[in-house]
């Protein structure tokens, strides 16, 4: 007789199921906050699913969720046999647990950050996807490490940092950290790099760059400060969003990257 | 989650190259299951497998909850007996979303961790090598 481990989680059992349904996994990492990492995954997620993708929108940021937010869901997911079936706003599947708390605060321990995690990854009913968008928190965390532990095999990674030292030194962390658990790293994405429609660099110029050449990773490109993709975000309107210099940008440096719809393996 | 349960089992099974005579599942109180359906599914489940002959065991664990910030320890249903259906069923699905609608009924706080009673665990698998 033995007891097993408490480590031995049936729920990895689930989640390696309902991830063998997702063609690919991309984690939108930074381990700095305010780098526009929602903005970036929403905004993603949403050109993903315009160009004719199967997609879905994981908002693992517990402390801070934002995705609901961004695109203007308040329906609960819904429940059926499979588990809870997330709602589609503009052409995605968007989970997050602000769709349950809604704007309530919800203070947690890390070890209570890595369960529910793994209970949204294991319950969510996700169906056949082309991609999976992540959009992970800030630091270096519990949730972090548990998406790595639990999805990392089946995932790739873009960093996104600021045109700032201050950024490049906190983003270095994670790319460190992300390189060594084989995670494929596809770039590093610099946002808020200039005002949109202008030449000014309010926070400085290079230092995106540079921190993608330190690692030898590719520079992915600029994205710029665009106060018409705030107010759209603020508003919940995805089309709006879509209708941007932010959104136009990001789908350029996309596509150019292969990233739009490219599959990589593991 | 019982095809989770047996598929995590037979597992077991095919690695130790024995028989599982007993393996028993302890139910969390949070997950809200009932004891005798998930009895039913797992025996459904085993038909057919290695797992076939062997007792299945359910029992309920309790759900237990610790205050980080007083150090107090609270049953589930201390906690929640106030909350409205809809915040029941929620918690349901996802427990830690407790410190969102619940405070420690001794110092007020939202610092609350579960300690046990979460979800379905295997916790006991005799074999018979």
């Amino acid at each position: 007789m033995f007891e097993p481990d408490i480590g031995l989680d049936f729920r990895d059992e689930m989640i390696k199921r309902r991830f063998e349904r997702i063609d690919q996994t991309i984690l939108i990492t930074s381990g700095k906050g305010g780098v526009g990492k929602s903005m970036v995954a929403a905004t993603m997620a949403a050109l993903m699913a315009k160009a004719g993708m199967s997609v879905g929108l994981l908002d693992a940021d517990v402390y801070g969720p934002s995705s609901a937010f961004i695109f203007g869901v308040r329906s609960l997911p819904r429940e059926d046999r499979h588990g809870l079936v997330p709602p589609v706003s503009n052409g995605v599947k968007v989970m997050s647990l602000d769709l349950f708390i809604a704007g309530r605060p919800l203070p947690m321990s890390g070890r209570g950050a890595r369960q529910i995690i793994k209970e949204v990854l294991a319950l969510t009913d996700w169906g056949t996807l082309d991609c999976l968008i992540v959009d992970t928190p800030p630091g270096t965390g519990d949730v972090l490490m548990t998406l790595i532990k639990t999805i990392g095999d089946r995932s790739g990674s873009i960093v996104v940092t600021l045109p700032t030292a201050l950024s490049k030194s906190v983003v270095r962390r994670v790319i460190e950290i992300l390189l060594a658990t084989q995670i494929p790293l596809f770039g590093v994405l610099e946002n808020m790099s200039y005002i949109a429609n202008s030449k000014a660099r309010p926070l400085g110029h290079g230092e995106g760059k540079s921190l993608a050449l330190e690692f030898g990773l590719k520079f992915l490109g600029e994205l710029p400060i665009d106060y018409k993709a705030a107010e759209a975000a603020d508003a919940g309107d995805v089309q709006s969003l879509l209708q941007t210099d932010f959104a136009r940008t990001l789908l350029i440096l996309l596509k150019k990257s292969n990233l739009l719809t490219a599959k990589f393996k593991n | 989650m019982a095809e989770g349960i047996i598929s995590y089992i037979l597992d077991i099974v095919r690695k130790s190259g024995g028989h599982v005579v007993v393996f028993k599942v302890a139910v969390g109180e949070f997950s809200q299951f009932d004891k005798r359906l998930i009895e039913e599914l797992l025996m459904e489940l085993a038909k057919g497998t290695e797992l076939e002959r062997a007792n299945i065991i359910v029992e309920i664990e309790k759900a237990m909850v610790n205050c980080l910030y007083c150090d107090s320890k609270w049953g589930f249903h201390e906690l929640i007996e106030h909350l409205p259906d809809d915040q029941k069923e929620m918690i349901h699905f996802l427990p830690e979303l407790l410190n969102s609608f619940s405070k420690c009924p001794t110092c007020g706080k939202s610092d609350l961790e579960i300690e046990k009673g979460r979800s379905v665990r295997v916790v006991e698998v005799e074999l018979d090598v």
